[in-house]
């Protein structure tokens, strides 16, 4: 199977996101052809080059999305009026009332703004077309006047969003120039039958946004089945990264890519969120739950077998705090707790791993870490040091510590220095240090944020963010008892080995990537070795709609197992054989795909 | 730790992580050692300890609200402020407190709730101005001094032509340098999108020597001549025009400060305009009024070039000077706004035909081909030589002013093409 890989500013790029996934997932599922095709983000991106890539990786096809490629072409008078046509669409369906919360609610009561989201795809397509046809210029097209008077007679049409009526000119013109720039995909010449996007059986977009847009148009033109992966919901990310455009530019850009978001949710076989996290957001912004498969990042396990069957820990008495340094990670509150959990426990250590993040605000941080730690240990320290009897040198109850001194040589060794992991963040994403605390089998502690709770499941303790009295009282009672420490780091390292290895990872996609070519396979015309032609090569029943197999007739399953004659048609079916995916395929996926063309 | 950033496997979105903790910052401030220490009591969120829960206010989204006010006011629809609170850490367990299932329908609430007094208010954006690198203003007045430096060593060794010959290479290579950095800030800096071509750079420089010799070399060639090398005077067997080409040089510095000017003016009018048709109503008299400010400014150039150089007053050659400064600024206006195809055509076309002009008149020369030289005799013989370039130049800038008229004055013309984000 031929699997087009699309990515935005990630692999194969040395400093791509993701390009540790995405390498895993290439290398793990050698019996497919992968052809990837990347968009970088930046000249120096670029630059750097790409990491070593796996035989089966058979072509790379990259372009840039930091350069517009405007080479001052025109287009002619015909397809001229047909831009502006197409724009004048788009332009409306994105000012039509409220995009995505209304068209969720609407959606939910059985249609309604639906038309809005067709008429932004046909006219996505429509301009995707042009480009087909006319070669290059959109670019030039989509910052013309033509595009910024589209725009603002959408603006100023009635029933148009109430937040998008004020915009200015200054505000038509970012949004114009901001849409010709998440449209810049559209340009690129990666759209050919022969060996381009039209050759491959799958598309995989390795997040939305720009890198599922060929995807979409490969969906349009030949109807190649796509799968979006997001790890992080990219209309999520362009709420908060948006700061300095005005009002009614951010109204309209959100807008534009709440309607684009949709399309590709509307428009993939199926998609696979991260985490439950994001997956909310993508059935907010439109997506059916029926195509949401949750596969969660996996994480190289082996780094942390050694710790995690290692019986004893180091330190009963140890609390380990690992991750970046920064505001968001709460050490303040942690040291807090810390005072309340040495009155219980005198003997008991923090010691804080990591780095501060880059940036000032990181070093800041950790400065003001470190000296409220001095503030509020001080006299513990100064008593250690008068008793004198200890030969050993009194341990400083707060460390801060790095990784790759002689103490904590490797990651994993810093979790195992702890016998209870803790982390104490206000705001959290996917939390990559309590996954790895549960690899190795620790017993931890955490605040209920982000996606915390879907991590840890029932094998850890989780208290309210910003309650250091609580998250205090939840590390004495671990560290008083040694057997449930045990059982949580071992239900905690169970739970991971089943849900966060890459190999769970790979297998998920593996089985998702059979589940669409059974499902949503591609209809080309077959031809014979020297591309002739070949008549009647698939049979003129496989366009039929409908049931193939005679239903009733049990006797037809006899050739298989019995119960897989009664196997209910559905998304859960595709196992099912060849003439049940068909079937299946014929009467939902077609009749979805031939409605758009 | 260093290694830490490859050993994260989340295959997040740009950044995810930096998103998630945007706007965190003022945990920093807010909790700050002995507050947090009593009791966290964040209105509106929970974990704050059962006694402070009795004196939770009644409404506890109000408070919340209050809160995360700037939030709320600049949200444009729900899912901004459900983005921007779980940004600060609410998840939908703790928005339970709320009596909301999840964040989007507690996000809904909030945004519904927020007082809009109908119109966004007069938003009028500052004026971003064009980003400028410093020291374009001085840098203009290079070419101009260049120019009168090559014409006075030019003046100054008359008589002694090999000496004049290395003058006015240098000279002619100082003012390409010069020009070369006025341009290469300022308000006349093209971007490396729009960069002209080599054939319009080519066609440019060819114009620009026509100026300088190209009057004398079609009358000489007319009069059947050229009987030797120009020897820097309009009185050798081939005159060359130095008061032209100096007076060119000088108005380099007014172009580019004019450029500025418009480019400067119309961003004040973008911002202020409601409308694109109002924007073009109040470009055109601007665009116009600099066009004409600048003509001005030429024309008394070239009557004190003509002064200093002693040159005899040609209305001919004034006109074409005046014609081909007024092409080139308009040429360079429109290619810096991002309309390269029309000035590269004019140029080409301009270029072309005083090429064609030369070209016939020394055609005219050979056995039965003397009616090709008729057009150009006839002209040359009514009005002098300058005519060749006055209508050249001055119809190809016409065109371009029309041309202008029309594209300058639209709004995208003057958005801001940042290049690279």
């Amino acid at each position: 199977m031929r699997i087009g890989l699309l990515t935005e500013g990630g692999y194969p790029y040395v400093s791509g996101d993701a390009r540790l996934w995405c390498d895993r997932l290439v290398r793990g599922l050698g019996q497919h052809d992968f052809d990837v095709y990347a968009l970088s983000r930046s000249e120096r991106q670029r630059g750097e080059g790409w990491i070593e890539l796996p035989p089966q990786v058979g072509r790379v096809r990259t372009a840039p999305l930091w350069t517009a490629g405007d080479d001052g072409a025109g287009y002619g008078r015909r397809a001229r009026r047909r831009f502006a046509e197409c724009y004048g669409e788009l332009a409306a369906a994105v000012c039509a009332g409220d995009a995505v919360a209304r068209d969720a609610a609407g959606e939910a009561s059985g249609g309604g703004s639906s038309s809005a989201a067709d008429r932004f795809g046909s006219a996505l397509y429509g301009l995707a077309e042009l480009v087909r046809e006319e070669g290059r210029g959109l670019t030039g097209a989509l910052r013309s006047e033509t595009a910024v008077r589209a725009l603002e007679s959408a603006c100023r049409a009635p029933g148009a969003l109430h937040a998008a009526r004020g915009a200015r000119i200054p505000d038509l013109l970012t949004v114009a120039d901001r849409i010709e720039r998440a449209l810049r995909p559209l340009s690129l010449d990666w759209y050919d039958e022969e060996d381009g996007l039209g050759s491959v059986d799958l598309c995989h977009a390795t997040s939305g946004g720009a890198a599922a847009l060929p995807g979409l148009l490969a969906r349009h033109f030949w109807g190649v089945p796509l799968l979006v992966t997001e790890y992080g919901v990219q209309l999520r990310a362009h709420y908060l990264g948006s700061r300095e455009e005005s009002g009614p530019a951010r109204a309209l850009l959100a807008a534009f890519h709440g309607r684009l978001a949709a399309e590709v949710y509307r428009q993939a076989a199926l998609i696979t969120p991260g985490n439950t996290h994001a997956r909310r957001w993508q059935e907010r912004c439109g997506a059916d739950r029926a195509k949401l498969r949750t596969v969660y990042p996996g994480m190289d396990a082996s780094r942390f077998r050694d710790v995690g069957e290692r019986a004893e820990c180091a330190d009963p008495d140890t609390l380990v705090w690992v991750g970046r340094i920064e505001p968001g990670k709460d050490l303040v509150s942690l040291l807090q707790a810390f005072v309340e959990v040495r009155k219980a426990r005198p003997k008991a250590r923090l010691r804080i791993v990591g780095v501060p993040a880059g940036g000032p605000v990181g070093a800041a941080y950790l400065a003001q870490c470190k000296a409220l730690a001095v503030q509020l240990f001080a006299d513990e320290a100064e008593g250690v040091r008068e008793l004198g009897d200890d030969p050993v040198p009194p341990v400083p109850p707060v460390s801060f510590e790095e990784i790759g001194g002689p103490d904590l040589p490797s990651l994993a060794e810093a979790y195992a220095a702890g016998a209870v992991v803790v982390l104490s963040s206000v705001v959290e994403g996917f939390p990559i240090s309590l996954v790895e605390a549960m690899f190795c089998g620790r017993a931890t502690v955490s605040t209920d944020v982000g996606a915390v709770v879907e991590v840890i499941g029932g094998t850890g303790l989780v208290v309210p963010p910003r309650n250091p009295r609580a998250l205090a009282e939840v590390c004495v009672a671990l560290l008083r008892d040694p057997e449930r420490r045990a059982l949580l780091g071992a239900a905690a390292r169970a739970r991971a080995l089943e849900l966060f290895t890459v190999e769970q990872n790979v297998a998920a996609f593996h089985g998702i990537y059979l589940e669409i070519v059974s499902h949503c396979p591609v209809r080309r015309a077959a031809a014979d070795g020297t591309g002739e032609p070949l008549p009647f090569a698939v049979p003129a029943e496989a366009h039929v709609r409908g049931r193939w197999a005679e239903s009733g007739t049990r006797s037809v399953a006899a050739s298989g197992p019995r119960w897989a004659a009664g196997t209910p048609s559905g998304p859960g079916a595709a196992g099912a054989g060849a003439a049940g995916a068909l079937s299946d395929s014929a009467q939902e996926r077609v009749p979805a795909g031939e409605g758009t063309r | 730790m260093s290694g830490r950033r490859q050993d994260v496997d989340l295959p997040g979105v740009p950044g995810s992580a930096a998103v998630w903790n945007a706007g965190s910052d003022e945990w920093l401030v807010t909790a700050d050692a002995p507050d947090a220490l009593d009791a966290p009591d964040v209105p509106g969120l929970p974990g704050s300890s059962d006694e402070s829960s009795s004196r939770a206010p009644a409404d506890p989204v109000k408070a919340l609200m209050q809160r995360h006010r700037e939030l709320c006011e600049r949200a444009v629809d729900p899912l901004e402020i459900a983005a921007g609170l779980e940004a600060h850490g609410v998840t939908d367990r703790t928005v339970a407190r709320f009596r909301h299932r999840d964040v989007f329908s507690l996000a809904e609430e909030m945004y519904a709730r927020v007082p809009r007094d109908g119109e966004t208010g007069p938003a009028v954006a500052a004026v971003k101005l064009p980003k400028v690198r410093a020291g374009w203003a001085v840098l203009a007045l290079l070419p101009g001094a260049a120019c009168a430096a090559a014409v006075t060593g030019l003046r100054l060794t008359e008589d002694r032509p090999r000496l004049a010959v290395v003058i006015a290479v240098m000279g002619v290579l100082a003012i390409a340098l010069s020009l070369r950095l006025a341009l290469s800030r300022g308000s006349l800096h093209t971007t490396r999108a729009w960069r002209t071509t080599k054939g319009t750079r080519a066609w440019t420089c060819w114009i620009l020597a026509y100026a300088l010799l190209g009057d004398g070399l079609l009358g000489a060639a007319l009069a059947g001549g050229p009987d030797g090398w120009p020897n820097g005077g309009l009185d050798g067997p081939w005159p060359v025009r130095l008061g032209s080409v100096l007076a060119l040089g000088l108005a380099c510095a007014p172009a580019v400060w004019f450029a500025h000017l418009f480019a400067v003016r119309a961003r004040r009018r973008l911002a202020a305009s409601r409308t694109l048709e109002e924007f073009a109503a109040s470009a055109r008299p601007l665009l116009l009024g600099v066009f004409g400010l600048f003509l001005c400014v030429l024309s008394g150039l070239l009557a004190l070039c003509e002064v200093l150089l002693d040159e005899p007053v040609d209305p001919a050659a004034y006109a074409g000077t005046g014609a081909l400064g007024a092409l080139l600024l308009l040429a360079r206006l429109l290619t810096v706004h991002g309309f390269t195809h029309a000035p590269a055509v004019i140029l080409a076309a301009a270029g072309a035909a005083e090429a064609t002009a030369v070209a016939s008149a020394f055609a005219g020369r050979l056995s039965g081909c003397s009616f090709l030289a008729v057009p150009v005799e006839t002209v040359v013989g009514a009005w002098g030589a300058g005519v060749v370039p006055a209508l050249v130049c001055g119809a190809a800038a016409l065109v371009l002013l029309v041309h202008a008229t029309r594209t300058l004055t639209r709004a995208s013309a003057h958005a801001d093409h940042g290049g690279t984000p």
